[in-house]
């Protein structure tokens, strides 16, 4: 049996004050000197330890309080207030909304699973992952009960091409080729982020994560620094043509590169392959209505890896897009329905935002994710967007130590690894892979609708 | 990178009621501005302390605006009425150490149609005739 992986995690504070989801306001004036003011009686002491981050002029008030409403409730003169805050509600955007960003917060800095205590109070369903369950009908199982049971449950996933069967000669002699795989011990590997501000911390901090996790970092070749190339195991290398200043020594030291599709990808796979047969090679396809055509072209073509990408909201390319789920299933289907789906590794990214993102992911037929923004928002990101209009970065990112950052992405996916165990232990799984397509362990709720309302001739 | 304007360093407190996009009608500001403007958006003005304007100032502002709605708009009631009181008080502490009243301002807008943050923060800036303070013949440093 491997040895169980396990990431370590240990809380690893903010640089700025986190931005909560309410506020304080607490009037002076009208105070009518009681012997024993509330604010004393806080438990948690938010106002004699009150402080001001002069960077943002945030106050400690709201980061440490607690919404207990003990002050509230008993200021017999009604000076102190709860509101939204505002700026809390400016966060992110409609996909990316305060509440995950806020929670991947929590995540990069405690590396704990995000738990409201409070029960799920989203709506029911909605668009993107959230038109999915997952099944946990076997989360009753207490043997395989997620971070705690006694069975062990793996993340690992094979990235690359497999055989479908061993062909021996007459003598005995193995005549199949058989070709590289690489094992990581849990399906998430980092992507090119949609936008940054100036990122070489940003890219050390990635790599220090990726290595210690076990995992890859896409990188562009023009990115590539000197420094960077004692993380050479743990990097993909996106490169676009043959770099011809590079010698064929450092392709052999690389175990993954990422090519476009295009013209050129089976010539570039060929060329690279010769000088490093042990090398995976990944061709990234923008997804679209295509998609699945291209996938099984290039499956057949003897293409290992595929990382189908769409945009940092999960939607693909072109008219009418498909969101990132729904096209993963139709490919997963049709190369299932041609026999060649446990050929090829296909792995998915773009708008993964949470753990049960990943998961569901895989359930469509993905074997693997990247991931992008969770990344930098580990880091304290705001998703506001302002380094990819030039304005200076609220947070400073362009400035951690990246192996703060490290640490912090450390921490946050110790946070979606045990989610993804827990998923694993309520569908009654005992490994990921097996999760891959198991479009069984989920429901969809278009598909629900249609089969509820069919029957009283209402389709939407 | 953002352009950067010489001149004085703006800190700009505002009560986000103002301008419900707020942090995107700003970014025209934070790119013309650069290091020179600074965004505090605050839930209520009342909720300003004259610690807040003191420390702007302190931490590089030459100037710190404080923006409310009109009196009788408060969500919260009084928050502006108070905010008022507070820039008044953080006046006079500045005029103790010898710093001119004017470098901090208040400005309560009646607000009948919404109106975008950028709209406000020109205005009240368009009337500045303040230099960069000199601290010691020092000035605080911004990034050039
Ligand atoms: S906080 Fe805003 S400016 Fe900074 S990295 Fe995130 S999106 Fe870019």
């Amino acid at each position: 049996m491997p040895g169980r992986y396990h990431i370590h995690t240990k809380v690893v504070p903010n640089r700025f004050p986190a931005i909560t989801r309410s506020g304080v306001i607490a009037w002076e004036e009208g105070c009518l000197k009681c012997a024993r003011c509330v604010k004393k009686d806080c438990v948690y002491k938010v106002y004699e330890k009150r402080g001001l981050d002069t960077r943002q002029m945030l106050d400690s008030l709201d980061s440490m309080c607690k919404d207990c409403f003990r002050c509230v409730q008993n200021c017999p003169n009604r000076l102190i207030h709860k509101g939204i805050n505002p700026v809390y509600r400016a966060l992110g955007d409609s996909y990316w909304t305060p509440e995950i960003i806020s929670s991947l917060w929590f995540q990069a800095e405690t590396g704990r699973i995000p738990v409201s205590g409070g029960g799920y109070g989203g709506p029911f369903s909605g668009k993107g992952f959230d038109a999915m369950w997952t099944d946990m009908s076997e989360i009753v199982r207490p043997t395989r009960d997620g971070i705690h049971g006694r069975e062990y449950i793996s993340t690992t996933v094979d990235i690359g091409r497999k055989l479908m069967a061993l062909e021996f000669a007459p003598d005995g002699g193995l005549i199949s080729q058989i070709p590289p795989l690489i094992e990581i011990p849990l399906p998430i590997m980092f992507d090119i982020l949609p936008w940054s501000p100036p990122d070489d911390k940003i890219i050390k901090a990635f790599l220090h994560g990726a290595r210690s996790l076990g995992t890859f970092v896409c990188i562009e070749e023009s990115y590539l620094q000197h420094d960077m190339e004692e993380f050479l195991s743990h990097i993909i290398l996106l490169i676009e043509g043959i770099p011809h200043h590079r010698d064929k020594g450092f392709f052999q030291m690389l175990r993954m590169v990422e090519i476009p599709d295009s013209g050129e990808t089976k010539a570039l796979q060929e060329w690279l392959k010769e000088i490093n047969s042990e090398l995976i090679v990944m061709v990234k396809l923008p997804l679209s209505a295509e998609a699945p055509e291209r996938v099984f072209q290039l499956a057949t073509d003897g293409v290992e890896v595929i990382h189908l990408v769409a945009d940092e909201y999960g939607m693909e390319w072109g008219g009418n897009p498909f969101f990132i789920a729904d096209r993963m299933k139709d490919i997963h289907l049709f190369l299932v329905e041609k026999g060649i789906r446990d050929q090829v590794t296909l792995i998915g990214g773009g708008g993964i935002a949470m753990a049960e993102h990943m998961a569901k992911l895989i359930i469509c037929g993905a074997d693997a994710v990247t991931i992008d923004i969770p990344l930098l928002v580990a880091m304290e990101c705001r998703v506001c967007r302002r380094c990819k209009e030039g304005i200076p970065c609220p947070v400073e990112l362009e400035g951690i130590d990246p192996l703060w950052g490290a640490m912090r992405i450390t921490n946050l996916i110790g946070g979606w690894h045990n989610q993804l165990l827990e998923i694993l232990g309520a569908v009654g799984m005992r490994e990921v892979r097996r999760l891959r397509g198991e479009m069984g362990r989920s429901m969809f709720f278009e598909e629900l609708e249609q089969e509820f309302f069919a029957t009283m001739g209402n389709s939407r | 990178m953002a352009q950067q304007k010489k001149g004085p360093v703006f800190a700009i407190f505002f009560c986000q009621q103002l301008d419900a996009r707020q942090d995107i009608n700003r970014r025209c500001l934070e790119k013309e501005f650069g290091s020179h403007i600074r965004f505090f958006p605050i839930p209520c003005s009342g909720r300003i302390e004259p610690l807040h304007l003191l420390k702007a100032i302190e931490s590089g502002a030459d100037m710190a605006y404080l923006l409310t709605c009109g009196e009788g708009d408060c969500r919260y009631g009084e928050g502006n009425i108070r905010a008022k009181k507070r820039v008044n008080y953080a006046q006079g502490l500045i005029e103790e150490i010898g710093l001119e009243r004017k470098r901090i301002v208040l400005i309560s807008k009646k607000i009948d149609a919404p109106v975008s943050i950028d709209i406000l923060v020109r205005e009240a800036i368009a009337g500045n005739d303040m230099l960069p303070i000199q601290w010691n013949g020092h000035n605080l440093q911004v990034d050039d």
